[in-house]
């Protein structure tokens, strides 16, 4: 995974990780060796079984039979039927909700990482006067947890005729990731060189031509990174549509979810399957971007 | 900043222009929806607003002096800092064995990172659910097990029982934290440098030794970077205990967090609410410019060294 990240941060890990490609040959160990790297193996699998169990169990749980849940709704795949999903997509409204989870996260994360890309860019190699205070305002956001302006938002959006509406509550999540993504993508640029700006430059490019059709280009796994990043915490985000939907016309699946276990919290089945609907797209996801998702969160935290 | 000093005017002028354009709609959202409604935060905080009035009167300190009375805050915050000490502290030392522990691993190392990696990126309200039932007192696993091994005399309701629901959920962050920090850390050690481990080993240190002496001071901003990240994060905890135990039984997981929404959405006391949640800022932000600063220092003395 480290072995193939691109981008500014990471080009340390590259190298060192190569470097270990090349030191750690396998097959010349003493037996003493190979015995202590079979038992952290062992450990090892034993501790991903564990870290994957409450998974395991969801899933399990979601594919019994109603009779089984019933009786036992715990016992590890003890039966199969798919008639959970079915109920949870349909009586539950675990579809609708699905569909709502990708109204409130694409755009979102579309208006994030275009954002951030344009201020990123800006903040990284177009100096002006007064763009610091700019930049010291938007990263602000990184300090100043989600929480301390959430209640006043709230009779903001509402006098803006903003809530309950996917337009708000859309522009919010965009905003709360626009912080993160603007000091993301900065670093990106930061480090190409001038003189790809310069030789552009002198090749006649306009300065929107050497951002679009030079520089952007370059940073374009940056840009997925952070696409998958804003995704994941906008699909997963609970607060947001929790405060500004409360009417639940537009209900995500995270939300849905809650309102589900608080209303009959007897219905076992329907509820694991809802909880499959909501983490499947997450794994998913993971699966498929796991560099991008790990190199998201990585510069997230060595960034933030 | 050199290089722009010699930047013809007119290419100056043309990426101010860029410039501004570029970051006018980034500007635009941020001011609307994050600094109005922070400086309105603490407009709130010095006025009693129920949600009704538009004009509400202005009451000074009143919310603050409340709040410094108020029985039910003392407790409240008194389980963040245990929230802090030990969600910050366990994955950390978890996610650091975990990450030594792989730290040579080549074959499978994929495998093992995203299984520890994935309960980190999965919506907090799902694993919330899935601990419920873990916690379940007749049926839940955990019971069971202690049950199979002979510690049944351990059993207890976890959420429901006043005594642990608050380390119950804390379980359930520590879980879902450890793969964060398991994997910032093993990507930190992939730039330890090697020789100087070798070379302590065949000085004759022993492995606790080379842990403690040579790898650790190595990857101390990065150690420090994750320690502010799930501190910082401890004092706005909402997602797990308002969809586990809702911060009962009796307030005992109630934390400032779910306490500023209560206040506010359920008891209509939206400036006491507000300035609820202004306090959980100010205790966060010193622990952030601090472990910064000192995270900064070690790493510009790193590359010196």
């Amino acid at each position: 995974m480290t072995g193939t990240l691109s981008g500014p941060p990471t080009a340390t890990i590259r190298s060192a990780s190569t470097l270990d490609d090349v030191r750690g040959a396998d097959n010349a160990m003493s037996p003493k060796r190979r015995a202590l790297l079979g038992g952290k193996h062992l450990l090892l699998v034993v501790l991903s079984l564990l870290s994957l169990f409450p998974v395991v169990l969801v899933i399990s749980t979601a594919l019994k039979t109603d009779e089984d849940v019933r009786v036992n709704p715990f016992g590890l795949f003890s039966s199969f039927s798919f008639e959970n999903i079915v109920t949870a997509w349909t009586v539950g409204s675990f579809g609708d909700y699905a569909l709502n989870s990708f109204l409130l996260s694409v755009p979102s994360t579309v208006l994030v990482v275009v954002l951030s890309t344009m201020g990123g860019y800006t903040f990284a190699r177009l100096p002006f006067p007064g763009r610091s205070i700019c930049f010291y305002l938007v990263v602000l956001g990184l300090l100043v947890p989600f929480f301390t302006y959430m209640i006043p938002l709230y009779f903001q959006l509402r006098s803006m005729f903003l809530l309950d509406s996917l337009v708000g509550t859309n522009l919010v999540l965009a905003t709360t990731g626009l912080s993160f993504g603007t000091f993301f993508m900065r670093a990106f640029f930061s480090d190409l060189p001038d003189e790809l700006e310069q030789a552009a430059r002198v090749d006649g490019a306009s300065e929107w031509q050497i951002f679009l059709r030079v520089m952007m280009p370059l940073v374009t796994s940056g840009m997925g990174a952070l696409a998958v990043f804003t995704f994941l915490q906008n699909w997963n985000n609970f607060l947001v549509p929790l405060l500004y939907l409360p009417g639940g016309g537009y209900r995500p699946l995270t939300t849905g979810l809650y309102l589900f276990l608080g209303g009959r919290s007897i219905d076992i089945g329907p509820l694991a399957a809802g909880t499959l609907i909501t983490i499947v797209p997450v794994i998913a996801v993971f699966i498929a971007l796991q560099r991008q998702v790990a190199e998201g969160f990585l510069s997230g935290a060595v960034k933030g | 900043v050199s290089s722009v000093a010699h930047v013809p005017p007119a290419t100056r002028r043309a990426q101010t222009r860029l410039g501004i354009a570029l970051i006018l709609p980034l500007m635009a959202m941020v001011v609307i929806f994050f600094l109005f409604p922070l400086v309105n935060a603490i407009y709130y905080a010095f006025v009693d607003f129920n949600g009704i009035n538009l004009a509400p009167p202005f009451i000074g300190l009143g919310n603050f002096v409340e709040l410094a009375t108020d029985p039910a805050v003392l407790p409240a915050l008194w389980h963040n800092v245990i929230w802090i000490v030990i969600g910050t502290a366990s994955p950390l030392v978890i996610g650091f064995a975990l990450a030594l522990l792989m730290w040579k691993v080549r074959r499978g190392s994929l495998v093992y990172r995203v299984a520890f990696f994935l309960p980190y990126i999965l919506p907090q309200v799902a694993v919330g659910v899935v601990w419920t039932w873990i916690y379940d007192p007749t049926r839940g696993w955990l019971n069971q097990v202690l049950e199979v091994v002979g510690l049944g005399a351990l059993t207890t309701g976890w959420l429901g029982d006043p005594d642990t629901a608050l380390y119950a959920v804390l379980g359930t962050a520590v879980w879902a934290t450890t793969g964060f920090i398991f994997l910032i850390l093993l990507s930190a050690l992939r730039n330890v440098d090697a020789e100087l481990v070798d070379a302590s080993r065949i000085d004759g240190a022993n492995s606790l030794q080379r842990v403690w002496f040579i790898v650790l001071p190595q990857i101390m901003p990065v150690f420090l970077m994750v320690t502010t990240l799930t501190l910082v994060g401890g004092f706005s905890v909402f997602d797990f205990i308002f969809v586990m135990t809702g911060g009962g039984p009796a307030g005992a997981t109630e934390v400032l967090g779910t306490y500023a929404y209560s206040s506010a959405f359920q008891l209509n006391r939206i400036s006491y609410g507000t300035t609820l949640a202004l306090v959980i800022t100010v205790l966060a932000i010193p622990f952030t410019v601090a472990l910064n600063r000192l995270q900064r220092r070690l790493s510009l003395q790193g590359t010196g060294a």
